[in-house]
């Protein structure tokens, strides 16, 4: 399947993605319920997007009690808005993070690779953020290494 | 220690009006007293944001009526608690054009003493816009240093003492401590030292390298004891009236700002390549005006100045402002000499040659160290270069004496220049009489040191180019009301009927072409969008704006309403004292290049004509400096007619 | 002949054996189900008790799924005896039911305090779909419900009796609330929330007696009577496990089993609330009582019964609840008083954070964070990471002592998402819930 590949040294942190990605998810600009998130390293020099990593165990999927989320057609975990109670285990057994909630809609939310058409990828100026079919991997690891020493020598 | 509660804190009450509002506006104005230490929404509704659009020309409308002295003629001047600092935002700040985190700041400016429109990038527009306010307005003067804090509904004035003395990305720092956030999550524009010691150039300086510099707006924030403003980014949701559309637009300003010929270079380098193209115009100011010629500069080496090489000089990363796709901002690690390691920001072409060329600098480590220097003191890098480069050579001259200074301060000398910096924005020694900036030190001291220094007439100072070769901004900036250009930088002149060139140094076409010109810039600096990314045809950002909000705005609607808001500010500028004596550059600023590109060319010589073409073809009284009746009513400002000539208008 | 599976208890972690037998089998099975009530979700309660699903919403399995995936099931009886020698289990009509293997998923209910009244019409518990049929049937806007108890469960249903309109004070004996949730710093900011919400909470108080008064009931305490409409007693819970004395399988705190989820006796399964499985950060037995740990469970129950030899790492506690808007949440081992802790708190956000280590490795966390804050989510569900991956922090760990509040950065230097990415359950990508095969 297709993945969501991060380039973190391309990223700008023009925020861009989040942008894109709540206009394609919810309609509106409301970079708040955007899935995809930007994260700023050391001294605001280095930014990276981050979302969900679509992992084997799907353990927003497994943990569900209603069986709301599921496996779209591009091979992405995705809630299913009627079936939602809004308990919220997803979020709390997703280990990256990348589960949501809208208090609004009572619902979780999460990427769902906008069916196979990710909005952040064609929004990303820098193509920070590509569409390819290759496994997922830790993509920013590495570069957060890197790039966050400074922060951490800081700290001491 | 943990306190015993987590407050639910106090929410501001917001009124929705999501039916009747226009897409791309949050729907209220955020009003901050403090000396009643008071924070209020006021909700404006869809005619007052059809008629100001945001940005500038709401700035603009909100110090003509906010800011008359009570109680008889004139204005309250900068320091008094009843001025106004207004930051705004605008109707495609938030949306995915490029570059839209844009602020605009307009207050009554410690240089000019009179209005103020000065711009800075950075998410100060997103944040603000997605914690539903399209603009603050900052009135009042607080006893102690506070910041502002903005959480969607939570808005509150903190305690800042412990911020004091801090400089700028200090104070963003601490700020992200207290409040636990990091990068876009909280946006943070402040003051550092320079500010708070009312230094009259003093900048406000937001999110890592990002400055709205002109007429001292950071002493303003000073005078006010407002050290911060910290901006979570909001929750909340922008509408577009045609979303798609606003999309579509965007994709267009994009592939125009990719492949037209004019933008292309600023797409991809930023404001970079200004310095070599400018030096080959004779308009790169070197040495305070004293030459044109980049080989007078110690060390000067034209090849590494090229855009690719300034930039791979140092450990570069894109550090884009909200939603742009420009290589314009980066953040830049030095990579040689003594401040290897130091974190820095690319600095512009403003900071290229008022850190450096302005002061015979060319050591591009030391340059870019001292730029960011500048912006962590809060103080307005163009300026800087006209007061350090005018103390350089006074030095030389011996105006001014090593036992004045304290220290000798030669051509060059990036470290001296900092503690220079530090001096001034501590008002310490020399460094208070500097504080006052160019044309006040320049009138204290006299004599042949006040013929060298490089100054408007009003107070301010130019941007940092030599306008001895770029007749046009010379002029926009002596008649300006808002104390730095107000028409300037054409782009598309054919669009809006001017010619696609003119003879530079031919005073009549000079004129025509400022006036002609007119109202572009101030609707662009009123719709919360980058400068740069504006840099596109009138008629996509009108597309954009019209797609955002619905209403169907045309490039005449545009042109329009920045005349409007640009003749609002003159009434206001007059009112301030602001007369036609005060549209004349300093005795350097207006001098004649000795060599160069521009070597001969007089401007002073055609100065008064240029002005009597000027004031006709804008509609302007050439005797009292007021938009003309007629002029006033064809722009639909009855109104303000009446204000300025009373009945017989 | 195929194998016999019996399952004893269709609720969560039986359900999730049955979906996983079938996925993992090469050759179909025969498999019955046991169950004393129809398949449902008890965490999903409290959303029909505020109304915002249908009843039939909180059904796992209808009957029709239940036989499309070829299941006998025996549903509204009990199992009242389990033979190990002769592979029997006996029904509480009498049926007896042969198996290769079995297994014990019954759960758990709920106790009353022993309080003289507790047993009176009117006074409820919340557990079973039945008992909360019989509180929605009570609950009006404007009742004034009185919740005997301030654990967990007393809290996941505290926003719905709050959206149905009626007013509600929570009694709790103990000096405070959550206590097996949260820290005492943490349990006293709740307090305060939800005062400031309008809930109304008594501590330390003691519930000497409950009467019935007028049409409603009335609380007695050493001080200062209450007088409601509806009581509920969210007092506790006990594993369903009595039907099993005498039988050979060795109980604990709950049926003792190995990383196989074996019982004492080998073709005898034990999952969910009644087993005393390995906790994955203590690696000692335990009790969990969490939807989570029934899933995984389940799961890796069915997938060795199905003849994969599926060794479970153990589970990890993860709670959440939603207070008022404000989510509290913690991770593994929150409240090792042996570990090394950090906290800090931010009161107008409004957060707080506590994390807890073991040499460098996060063991712990607790979070309280407004409910969808965007930041508070996506640092959630990295804590958990962090406890469930048990990454080397290293100097991450001075890092996020000093700065509890900035998550992102640590976790994902400290490479947790590689170390995350190849772990699964059950040694394979999970299928989705759909997906599972009708027939083999
Ligand atoms: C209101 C409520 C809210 C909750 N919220 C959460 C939450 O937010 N997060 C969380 O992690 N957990 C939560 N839980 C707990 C969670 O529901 C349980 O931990 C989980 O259901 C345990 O699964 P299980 O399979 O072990 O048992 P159960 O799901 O309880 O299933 C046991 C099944 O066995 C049947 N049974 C019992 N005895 C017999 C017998 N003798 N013979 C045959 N069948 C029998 C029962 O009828 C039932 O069908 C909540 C529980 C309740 C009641
Ligand atoms: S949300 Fe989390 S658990 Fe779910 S698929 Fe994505 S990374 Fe995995
Ligand atoms: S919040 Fe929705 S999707 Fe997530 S676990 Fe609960 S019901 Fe499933
Ligand atoms: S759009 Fe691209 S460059 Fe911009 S923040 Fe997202 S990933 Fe980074």
């Amino acid at each position: 399947m297709s993945v969501l590949r991060l380039h973190p040294q391309k990223c700008t942190g023009c925020l861009r993605c989040e942008l894109a990605c709540s206009y394609m998810q919810t309609g509106e600009f409301q970079p708040a319920k955007s899935v995809i998130r930007v994260s700023p390293f050391e001294g605001h020099t280095s930014y990276a997007p981050y979302t969900c990593t679509q992992c084997a165990e799907g353990w927003c999927m497994t943990a569900c009690p209603v069986g709301a989320i599921t496996i779209n057609a591009v091979g992405a975990k995705d809630v299913l808005d009627d079936k939602c109670v809004g308990c919220k285990l997803c979020t709390i057994a997703c280990p990256y993070g990348t589960m949501f909630y809208d208090p609004g809609t009572r619902k979780a939310f999460k990427c769902n690779l906008c069916g196979g058409a990710p909005a952040c990828a064609e929004a990303c100026p820098t193509a920070a953020i590509t569409y390819e079919d290759v496994a997922t991997a830790d993509w920013l690891g590495d570069f957060a290494v890197e790039r966050t020493a400074r922060v951490l020598a800081e700290a001491r | 220690m943990t306190p015993a509660t987590l407050t639910a804190p106090k929410q501001l009450k917001t009124t929705s009006t999501a039916t009747t509002r226009p897409g791309g506006y949050a729907g209220n104005l955020l009003r901050v007293d403090l000396t009643r230490r008071t924070c209020r929404a006021e909700p404006w509704g869809p005619e007052m944001m059809r008629e100001l659009l945001g940005g500038v020309g709401l700035g603009a409308m909100i110090l003509y009526r906010e800011t008359a002295a009570k109680g008889g003629k004139g204005n309250v001047s900068w320091d008094h608690p009843d001025n106004r600092l207004v930051l705004a935002t605008g109707p495609l700040a938030g949306l995915p054009v490029w570059g839209t985190g844009g602020l605009t700041v307009c207050t009554i400016g410690a240089g000019t003493n009179g209005p103020t429109s000065t711009q800075a990038n950075g998410f100060f527009g997103t944040n603000l816009k997605y914690c539903g306010y399209d603009a603050i307005m900052v009135q009042g003067q607080s006893k102690d240093w506070v910041y502002l804090y903005i959480n969607d509904d939570v808005v509150e004035l903190r305690d800042a003492r412990s911020l004091v003395g801090l400089d700028t990305w200090e104070t963003q720092g601490a700020l992200y401590k207290e409040t636990g956030l990091a990068g876009h999550q909280l946006s943070v524009y402040s003051i550092g030292p320079a500010g708070e010691n009312l230094v009259r150039f003093a900048a406000i300086q937001g999110d890592y390298g990002h400055v709205a510099s002109k007429n001292g707006c950071g002493a303003v924030m000073g005078k006010k004891r407002l050290k911060a403003v910290a901006i979570v980014k909001g929750t909340k949701s922008l509408r577009a009236a045609d979303p798609r559309g606003v999309v579509q637009a965007a994709e267009e300003i994009a592939h125009d700002l990719r492949t037209d010929a004019s933008a292309r270079s600023l797409y991809e380098y930023g404001t970079l390549p200004g310095v070599v193209n400018l030096s080959k115009m004779g308009a790169l100011p070197i040495k305070n005006y004293t030459t044109n010629l980049t080989s007078n500069v110690a060390g000067a080496d034209m090849s590494v100045w090229e855009a690719p090489k300034l930039r791979e000089n140092f450990d570069h990363r894109g550090h884009q402002c909200n939603a742009c796709g420009m290589h314009h901002c980066h953040m830049s690690v030095i990579r040689h000499g003594d401040q290897k390691g130091k974190i820095v920001d690319e600095p512009e072409y403003e900071g290229w040659s008022g850190c450096g060329w302005a002061i015979g600098a060319a050591d591009r480590d030391g340059v870019a160290w001292l730029n960011t220097q500048c912006d962590r003191a809060c103080v307005d890098v163009n300026e800087w270069g006209w007061l350090c480069g005018w103390v350089m050579e006074c030095q030389e001259k011996g105006y001014i004496t090593k036992e004045q200074l304290g220290f000798e301060l030669k051509w060059g000398d990036v470290k001296g220049s900092n503690r220079l910096l530090q001096m001034v924005s501590r008002r310490e020694g020399f460094g208070n009489i500097l504080a006052e900036g160019v044309k006040r030190a320049a009138e204290k001291l006299g004599g042949p040191a006040k013929e060298c220094a490089i100054y408007i007439e009003k107070g301010a100072t130019p941007r940092g180019h030599d306008h001895r070769s770029r007749w046009e901004e010379m002029l926009d900036t002596c008649t300006s009301s808002t104390a730095t250009m107000e028409t300037g930088n054409p782009v598309h002149p054919t669009e809006i009927g001017q010619p696609a060139r003119i003879n530079p140094f031919d005073g009549e076409q000079v004129a025509k072409y400022v006036a002609g010109l007119r109202g572009r810039r101030s609707f662009e600096d009123s719709l919360g969008i980058c400068i740069f990314t504006s840099r596109t045809r009138l008629e996509y950002i009108c597309r954009a704006l019209s797609a955002a909000t619905g209403w169907a705005f045309t490039v005449d609607d545009a042109l329009r309403f920045g005349k409007r808001t640009a003749a609002i500010n003159r009434a206001t500028a007059l009112r301030c004292g602001h007369t036609g004596a005060m549209e004349y550059p300093s005795t350097r600023y207006g001098s004649t290049p000795v060599d160069g590109p521009a070597k001969g060319q007089a401007i002073r010589a055609q100065w008064e004509k240029m002005l009597d073409t000027w004031y006709a073809e804008v509609g302007f009284d050439r005797k009292t400096g007021k938009p003309l009746p007629k002029t006033l009513k064809e722009l639909g400002l009855e109104w303000l007619a009446r204000d300025l000539w009373g009945k017989k208008a | 002949m195929a194998a016999r599976h019996l399952i004893i208890g269709g609720g969560t972690a039986g359900m999730n054996a049955i979906r996983t037998i079938r996925e993992e089998e090469s050759e179909k099975s025969s498999i019955t189900l046991v169950s004393a009530e129809r398949p449902y979700s008890r965490m999903v309660l409290p959303y029909y008790l505020d109304r915002s699903i249908a009843e039939s919403h909180v059904f796992t399995a209808t009957a029709r799924v239940l036989a499309d995936w070829g299941v006998t099931a025996h549903l509204g009886k009990r199992v009242t005896a389990l033979d190990t020698a002769a592979n029997t289990c006996t029904l509480d009509d009498g049926t007896a039911i042969p198996y290769d293997d079995c297994l014990i998923a019954t759960g758990s209910s709920a106790v009353r305090a022993p309080v003289p009244g507790a047993d009176l019409p009117g006074v409820h518990s919340f557990w079973t779909l039945d008992e909360a049929r019989g509180v929605i049937a009570q609950i009006q806007p404007g009742s004034h419900v009185v919740m005997v108890g301030a654990g967990f469960i007393a809290f996941t249903i505290l926003n719905s009796i709050l959206s149905l309109g009626a007013k509600l004070t929570i009694v709790e004996i103990a000096p405070r609330i959550l206590p097996r949730m949260i820290d005492d710093t943490g349990a006293a900011l709740v307090q305060t929330w939800l005062k400031d919400h309008g809930v109304t909470v008594r501590t330390g108080a003691k519930v000497a007696r409950i009467e019935d008064a007028k049409g409603k009931k009335r609380l007695k305490f050493a001080s200062g009577d209450l007088t409601c409409d509806v009581v509920i007693m969210a007092t506790g819970i006990k594993t369903n496990l009595e039907w099993l004395k005498g039988s050979a399988v060795k109980v604990n705190q709950g049926i003792v089993v190995d990383d196989y989820l074996r019982s004492s006796v080998p073709n005898v399964y034990a999952g969910g609330d009644v087993a005393e499985g390995r906790d994955l950060i203590s690696q000692k037995p335990a009790v969990h009582a969490i939807e989570p740990t029934a899933q995984e469970h389940g799961r890796v129950v069915g997938a060795n019964m199905a003849g994969k030899n599926v060794r479970y790492r153990g589970s990890l506690i993860i709670n959440i609840v939603e207070v008022c808007h404000l989510d509290v949440a913690s991770f593994g081992a929150w409240d090792d008083a042996g570990a090394e802790a950090a906290s800090g708190v931010k009161a107008d956000r409004p957060a707080y954070r506590k994390l807890l280590w073991r040499g460098d490795r996060l063991t712990g966390a607790i979070i309280l964070g407004r409910s969808g804050d965007i930041w508070t989510v996506n640092d959630v569900g990295m804590l958990k990471g962090l406890v469930q991956s048990g990454v080397s922090l290293g100097r991450w760990k001075e890092y996020l002592k000093k700065n509890p509040f900035d998550v992102k950065p640590a976790f994902i230097a400290s490479k947790t998402t590689s170390t995350l990415l190849p772990e699964t359950v059950l040694g394979r990508p999970s299928k989705a819930p759909g997906e599972t095969p009708v027939a083999v």
